[in-house]
This record gives structure tokens, sequence and C-alpha cells, in this order.
């Protein structure tokens, strides 16, 4: 089946997460308030506006299970959002429960726990707020993981034993830390990251190969390997126990967000406008191609193979060339097309989220990213790449 | 306005400050050590040159490049010895023998490039051949790793 694509803004989209039944989308478009969109038609229509941030809202996440909404924003705060009836007309709307992250920085990535009794917020305060409810003042309090983060936090991912939590951070490491809060969970049974874990061990650190913020990281089904992506074009895959890390360098620019598919699967995206697909085992990891098959992708569908250089550099030479000569300026008018890129999402894809789970295996991934579209992919559909520098090609 | 705020290093304030050396392993050899080594490779370089062997001459120089502080000798003799090799390759061969470097030195590379690029009229630089191969290192080996370059800490 081909991506489907929905435009649902001209401003860029931050952050996305679908409730548990996917008839219903939560998104933030680059703005304080949050939406919820349902489709009508092929349209994806708002029903409803969560507003309570002062300022951008960074993360949205959306428990499959208890049905709440948590979004993080820069003004340093974290809200719980959960369908109540109104005390006065009686209709369900969508309220507000404080969070207290005790943070100083804004607040840049938030993810429930799988058993959605706790969740954590990754901050630039360097700490990670890990979030539980306190039934007799009715909020959520937060104990943090501070030590040993040099930087921001800019993305986290819970192991699914409730746990464990793994952190990417600006200092160029990514880590897997204890999570564990005594009176939420029980005593977790020992994994391969380790058996006594009392709350903030590190179970692992491991930085980035070149030198690169950690962008994204992602435990595998299992929770027994750990993939993270960073800002020098490369992700590493973590085995713990072997202990094996496979670094593949990217011919093309850096991802930003990754999800795993299976055990031997993982679908990632960032700068370069298209999601890459991932594949291996504990004997090695490879590219194994992209879900944006460029020739049936954008409007006209005309795909451009492999360019080079050379080609880029004439092309900006006739730019320049027709702007001195002819007085002809390519923005606006003619050059519109010359801005179009070959791969569908048309700027950055900030987010990708598994969408649809087929026994164990996720077989279509969502994306959201700064061109303001939401597109869903089948994660089987993996075409070969063409041409070594990626989608920054203009046609 | 008054923007002479902005030059104010705010983290002499800061106790909890994150420092450069935190950023990347340091290179566990001694300076006078790596300054041996690249005494050493300059030397093999001219051999394998003298061979007509570029592709070897550039695995030799870029395993193990000189990085971080207190090395500024052996960084500039890497450098000249890089340079002799770039200067001294015919335009057609360069992209077989980058294709035959492992994706590690091919970053290093371009490191070594860019370094060049940053300091004209250096040495026997030649804007027009570093151009060159900068054109045809990015055509195998992606912007990818150019963003590598940018972003790496062991600065060669």
């Amino acid at each position: 089946m081909p991506p489907q694509v929905y435009a649902l803004s001209q401003t860029p989209v931050t952050s996305h997460a679908f409730n548990a039944d996917r008839s219903q989308v939560c998104i933030s478009l680059n703005s304080n308030e949050a939406q919820i969109l349902s489709p009508k038609g092929s349209e994806w229509v708002v029903n409803e506006t969560l507003s309570e941030h002062d300022k951008v809202i960074t993360s949205i996440d959306w428990a499959p299970n208890s049905n709440r909404i948590v979004t993080a924003s820069q003004d340093r705060n974290a809200y719980v959002w959960q369908e109540t009836p109104d005390p006065e007309t009686g209709k369900i709307i969508w309220k507000p429960t404080l969070v207290l992250l005790r943070i100083n920085r804004a607040a840049t990535y938030v993810r429930w726990s799988p058993k959605e009794d706790k969740f954590a917020v990754a901050s630039g305060a360097r700490a990670i707020a890990i979030c539980s409810f306190d039934e007799e003042n009715n909020w959520w309090v937060a104990k943090q993981l501070k030590k040993p983060i040099r930087s921001t936090v800019l993305s986290v991912d819970w192991h699914p034993n409730n746990v464990l939590l793994a952190a990417g951070s600006a200092d160029l490491k990514a880590r897997v830390f204890s999570a564990y809060i005594k009176e939420v969970d029980e005593r977790p049974s020992p994994t391969v990251w380790g058996s006594k874990l009392p709350f903030n061990t590190i179970c692992g650190e491991y930085s980035s190969p070149s030198g690169g913020w950690v962008h994204a990281v992602g435990f595998s089904p299992s929770g027994d390997i750990l993939a993270f992506a960073s800002h020098d074009s490369t992700i590493s895959i973590v085995y713990p126990s072997g202990p094996a890390v496979y670094n593949i360098r990217l011919p093309a620019l850096p991802l930003v967000s990754l999800t795993w598919t299976s055990e031997n699967g993982i679908v990632a995206a960032g700068h370069d406008c298209r999601p890459f697909v991932f594949s291996g085992s504990e004997q090695g990891w490879q590219e194994a191609g992209t879900l944006d098959d460029s020739k049936s992708g954008g409007a006209s569908g005309s795909g451009f193979g492999a360019g080079t250089p050379g080609r880029l550099k004439s092309g900006a030479f006739a730019t320049f060339r027709d702007a001195d000569v002819r007085g002809q300026s390519s923005i606006g008018g003619a050059g519109q097309t010359d801005t179009k890129l070959t791969t569908i999402h048309q700027n950055t894809i900030t987010s990708v989220r598994p969408y649809e789970i087929v026994n164990g295996e996720v077989t279509k991934v969502s994306t959201s990213g700064v061109d303001g579209s939401l597109v869903l992919w089948d994660t089987n559909e993996v075409s070969a790449i063409t041409g070594r520098l990626g989608a920054t090609h203009l046609r | 306005m008054d923007v002479n705020f902005r030059k104010i290093d705010i983290d002499q304030f800061d106790e909890d400050v994150l420092h450069e050396s935190e950023l990347y392993e340091a290179d566990p050899r001694d300076p006078s050590e790596v300054l041996e080594e690249a005494k050493q490779r300059q030397a093999a370089v001219r051999t394998s040159l003298a061979r007509s062997d570029i592709a070897g001459a550039l695995s030799i120089v870029l395993e193990n490049a000189p990085y971080g502080l207190n090395v500024e000798e052996a960084k500039n003799l890497t450098l000249q010895t890089l340079l002799s090799i770039l200067n001294s390759t015919k335009s057609t061969e360069i992209t077989g023998v980058i294709k035959s470097l492992s994706p590690d030195a091919q970053d290093t590379l371009m490191k070594y490039l860019y370094k060049g690029m940053g300091l004209p009229g250096w040495g026997d630089i030649s804007g027009s051949v570093l151009l060159g191969w900068h054109e045809k290192l990015t055509e195998v080996a992606g912007v990818g790793c150019i963003v590598r370059t940018m972003t790496d800490r062991r600065i060669v």
C-alpha cells in the first residue's frame, strides 16, 4: 500500500500521538496548544483544543489503555489530560492535571511507561523527571534522575519492564537508567541490563561515535537491545550482554527519531526527510533501504535519480547566471518547482512512531515533521536507496 | 543597543560547567610519542609515493591521526604529509583512491580537507586541489561525512 499523506498545516507539527484505536490523533502545531483531530472523509478535523501551556509544546504522548494524554512544554510544565464530565454541563471534556516537575529549564520530551502508572519528562535542566501519581493531593509528583547527565536530555524510551529508562542527551551520550519508584513498582526481575536496580542506577553509558548529540533512543520490543541515533549521521545498536555496539554511518543527513519494528528491524528518520530502514541481528546491522520510494513520491512523481555535487553546483550556477544575465529570479514564479524535494515529506521528519502492530511486529509507522504533514507508511515496502547523497536534492 | 553583555563569559559563574575535555576521550598516547609516530608515517608515505601507491600512502597517514590538545606539531606535520599526497594525485585517480579507503579514513580525510580550507596560503595548500578532493569525497561518502566532520570534537 502506498504511503497515506495528510497535509495537516502550513506550520510544523512538533509532535503527534495517536489514541489506542487510531481514531484520533493529538498534535501540536508549534504553538502552546495541542489539538485533537479525528478523520472526516480524507481530512483530519479539529475536535478539541487543549490549552493550558504558556509556551510551545515540545512533546505529546497518549497512553493507550488509560486514555490519558501527557503534554510537555517549554514553559517547564507538563499536564496530564483526562476525559471527565464537566460538572456543570455534563459534557465530556479533556481536563488537565498539574505535574510538579521542579525543573528550571524547558521540558523537551515525554513518554508514558508501559504500565501507564509513570511517565518520564526529559528536560534542558540536565535532568529527567520520573512522575507518578500522588492520590492524596491529586497531582503528579516527580523524582529526578540527574547524575551523570551533563546537558539537555533530548529523548527517552521505556524498557518493557516499566523500570528501566533509556535517555539520549546533548552531552553526546546515550544512557540506560533505573527509574524504579518504590511506591509504584514491584521488584523487577533481572534483565541483561542488571539485577539490582535502585533509583538512578546507571546500567549503561554509550558515546556517539563521532561526537553528535544523541537525538533518539529506543529499546527493542524485548528490551534487550538499545538503538540510538545521533547528530553525526550515525545510528548505533547496542547489545549489552555482548558487549557489542554496531555503528552504522549514513551517507545522508542525521536521523532525529527512531522506532523498532521487530527485534531485527528499525525505522528511523530525520533531516533527510525520508524514513530509513535498518535490519540486522546480533551478527551485525546494516541499512536496508527506505520507505520513501522517491519515484512514487511527491506530487508530479518525476523522481530524480542519483545526484552528484557537480549537478548541485551547476544548478546553483545556472540560478545565478539567470539572475545576472536575464534578470530572472528563481524565487517565486517558475522557480517554485525547483524547491520541491523528491521525498514525500518536504522538510525534516521530527517524529516516527509505531502505528499498526500485527503479531508483535510493527507493520505501519506514522511520521510527522516540519512540513506540517502526517504520513502513514507500510514498513514492508522497503526500496533501495538511489543516490548516495540523500534527499537533499532539488528536483 | 548595548550588546556587550553577549560577550560576558557566563560559564565562569557556573560551578557545573561542561568542559571541552569531557566531550571526547583524550588520545591515550603521549604528545612526544604522537610526534614520533607522525615522523615515521611521513617517511612511510614517502616510500609509498615513490612506488606511486597513493591509496596505501593515504591509509598510512589517515590511520590514528593526531587529535586533541598539545600535539600541534604532529598535526601540522600530518597535514603537510597529507597535502603532499593530495597534490601529487592525478584528478582522474581520486575517486578510485577514495573508494579504497575505510569509512574511518574517509571521515578523517574530510576533516583534513576542511582544516586545509581553513588555512589559506599555509604551506603548499591549493584551494582547487582541496575542492576537487572534497567533491569526489562527497560523492563517495555522502553529506553524512561532512556532518561528522562538523560534529566530531576530536579535531585534527
